[in-house]
């Protein structure tokens, strides 16, 4: 046994498999728990070996991210190792996530509450951008709640690091309901404004208790965004029909957008602290400097928010996922 | 065809006092053939005898009257003196022409008339049903079209979202109130939409909680809450840099980099910032440590710290 294995079994006996919780496509999801300190934690089964080029694309981004990204408000990968020709990710475990809480009507949602997991979001959001790093894939099954009321972004399985100058991204990320229309017109060399559209869509969605921008295909997406937020015209959104996907669906909507999000040099703070101007965030708008004014918005008490959160009942959720 | 025949045969019998003719053979409906007879003796003199009340001077004229009728028909039904009683039927037929043309034609003109009241009557509901189904379309409208404005105020307006949903609410009760009159309470709980409901019970939540002890006041809103060192000391952000691989993307001829939203200066400000990120870390400091490299060398985050830095 050389040193690597060896390393690799030290590691594999700190943590204990419990129970199957989840199963996707490429993974198996185990409740576990730490030997030491009986920490409770979720293990990642990556499947090898239905995908000819060995590891699937998206745990190598997901391990490959979460390894740099230690935040508050980002899912914490514990440890990596291996069994057998299985790889396994150690994370942290967390109750719940934003859908089960949006779609359980019981929860009544205080406007404290719903700014209480925006700031929390934009901070882990912001924390990746920051250093550089596109989620690409935002939207309440991927908001986890922790029992605390802590909000954790987590799957970071479509993520990738900002691409250099002149290197195509694909466009084809983002579930469609959260996908910004730029990527649903094909443009393959976007920026961190495409998370920012998500987080509009899921506030807009805490708001609504409903997904506000439901399409039932990537074109019939589009006509749902427009038809809320009306057509951009060559004006809004210049080189627009150079898009590689460009057609621009019928019937054509007169925008919708407030006057203020058109001119984004003269948006000041102040004028941010208003609800709904984040689900109105149009591309071509500097997502930096937007979300920077975002968070610098003053907010309702977060601990007052954060001792609702708690009340939520997950003792039953944590049971029988 | 053989009721043809039939008649064909009897109708030459001499025994027959009665021609038989084909069109006077109608469907039984009567079970008893005594019952069918005598609906057929009461039809045929109706039409003769229709004098009315009005037409005597008094009761006891009219009462002999009903009671000669009556003579007539028991004596048809059971066969008694048929032919005094045709005639008695043909005399009285005579006299009394006049008056029974006329009972014909008021008879006709009351069935009329109550034909018409039906009708009338029948219109009259289907228009109340119609008007019904309208205000009913016309409210259902009305109530989607707020929805719809709640949803659009909510998407559009700067105001605070309970205020907008107070209002419309405000605005719905006082159109209920001006369309049913007061009498119909349990209008506004059916009313209550999606949302606009939960709200009323959120802010009634909210002002019980204001009153009772365990309300916790206001703190500052603190938008960063990890300990975060920018760099930005070490670097001065420029407008533009002369940077040969983004020249291309910079000016975007066919406009592809614009109209997806990338933005160059994000790139440059990684660079930076990868550049000047590493440069209070001094070379070969902490190696050391590493060089008694043992499975418990572990740093804070459980990793195990290799030989580099």
């Amino acid at each position: 046994m050389d040193a690597v294995e060896r390393e690799n079994a030290d590691r594999q006996k700190r943590w204990a498999k419990e129970q199957k919780v989840g199963e996707g496509t490429y993974a198996v999801v185990y409740r576990g728990r730490e030997f030491a300190t009986g920490r409770k934690c979720a293990i990642k089964k990556i499947k090898v070996g239905q995908f000819k080029d060995g590891l699937d694309m998206s745990a190598i981004r997901e391990v490959k991210y979460l390894r740099e990204l230690k935040h508050q408000n980002v899912i914490e990968l514990l440890d990596v190792f291996s069994s057998k020709t299985n790889l396994n990710l150690v994370l942290e475990f967390l109750d719940s996530d934003l859908e089960m809480i949006i779609k359980d009507r019981s929860l009544v949602f205080l406007p404290a509450d719903i700014k209480s997991w925006m700031a929390m979001t934009f901070r882990g959001l912001e924390f990746c951008h920051r250093n550089f790093v596109l989620h690409r894939d935002l939207k309440p099954n991927n908001l986890l709640i922790a029992s605390n009321g802590d909000l954790k972004i987590a799957d970071f399985g479509l993520a990738r690091d900002f691409a250099d100058p002149g290197f195509k991204m694909t466009c084809q990320v983002i579930t469609r309901w959260y996908r910004p229309p730029e990527l649903l017109f094909g443009c393959r060399y976007y920026s961190s404004a495409v998370d920012i559209w998500s987080v509009g869509c899921i506030f807009a969605e805490l708001m609504l208790r409903t997904p506000y921008l439901a399409g039932e295909s990537d074109m019939d997406q589009l006509k749902t965004i427009f038809r809320a937020l009306g057509t951009p015209t060559e004006q809004d959104w210049p080189a627009l029909s150079h898009a590689y996907f460009f057609a621009m669906p019928h019937p054509t909507h007169p925008s919708k957008l407030p006057k203020i999000a058109k001119e984004p040099s003269s948006r000041t703070a102040e004028e941010v602290d208003g609800n709904v101007d984040l689900a109105s965030t149009g591309p071509g708008v500097k997502a930096k400097s937007r979300l920077k004014r975002k968070l610098t918005s003053p907010n309702e008490s977060e601990s007052k928010a954060r001792s609702i959160a708690r009340k939520l009942d997950f003792t039953k959720q944590a049971t029988s996922p | 065809m053989c009721v043809f025949v039939l008649i064909a045969s009897l109708s030459t019998q001499p025994l027959l006092q009665k021609v038989l003719r084909k069109l006077a053979f109608s469907p039984q409906t009567f079970e008893d053939l005594g019952v069918e007879k005598e609906v057929a003796v009461r039809r045929r003199l109706a039409k003769e005898f229709n004098k009315r009340r009005e037409d005597f001077d008094d009761l006891r004229s009219y009462n002999d009257y009903l009671e000669e009728v009556e003579d007539i028909a028991f004596n048809l039904i059971n066969n008694i003196d048929v032919q005094e009683t045709e005639t008695r039927i043909a005399t009285y037929k005579a006299a009394n022409a006049a008056l029974t043309a006329l009972n014909l034609q008021r008879e006709e003109a009351y069935a009329l008339a109550l034909k018409e009241q039906e009708e009338f009557e029948r219109k009259e509901r289907e228009a109340r049903a119609a008007q019904l189904a309208q205000e009913q379309q016309l409210e259902r409208e009305e109530k989607e079209r707020e929805q719809r404005e709640i949803i659009d105020k909510l998407e559009t307006s700067q105001k605070d979202a309970r205020a907008v949903v107070a209002k419309s609410r405000a605005n719905a009760a006082k159109r209920l109130a001006t369309v049913s009159g007061a009498g119909k309470p349990q209008g506004l709980a059916a009313m209550g939409f999606g949302f606009g409901a939960d709200y009323a019970k959120l802010l009634k939540s909210r002002t019980t909680s204001k009153k009772g002890s365990n309300f916790v006041p206001d703190e500052p809103h603190v938008p960063f809450n990890d300990d975060w060192y920018s760099y930005d000391d070490l670097y001065v952000f420029k407008e533009g840099y002369d940077d040969v691989v983004s020249e291309a993307v910079r000016k975007d001829r066919e406009g592809i980099m614009r109209a997806g939203g990338y933005m160059v200066h994000e790139a440059w400000q990684r660079a930076l910032v990868s550049a000047v990120a590493g440069l209070d870390l001094m070379p070969l400091e902490g190696l050391d440590d590493v060089n008694g490299t043992t499975p418990g060398n572990l740093d804070s985050n459980g990793d195990t710290i290799m030989a580099t830095v």
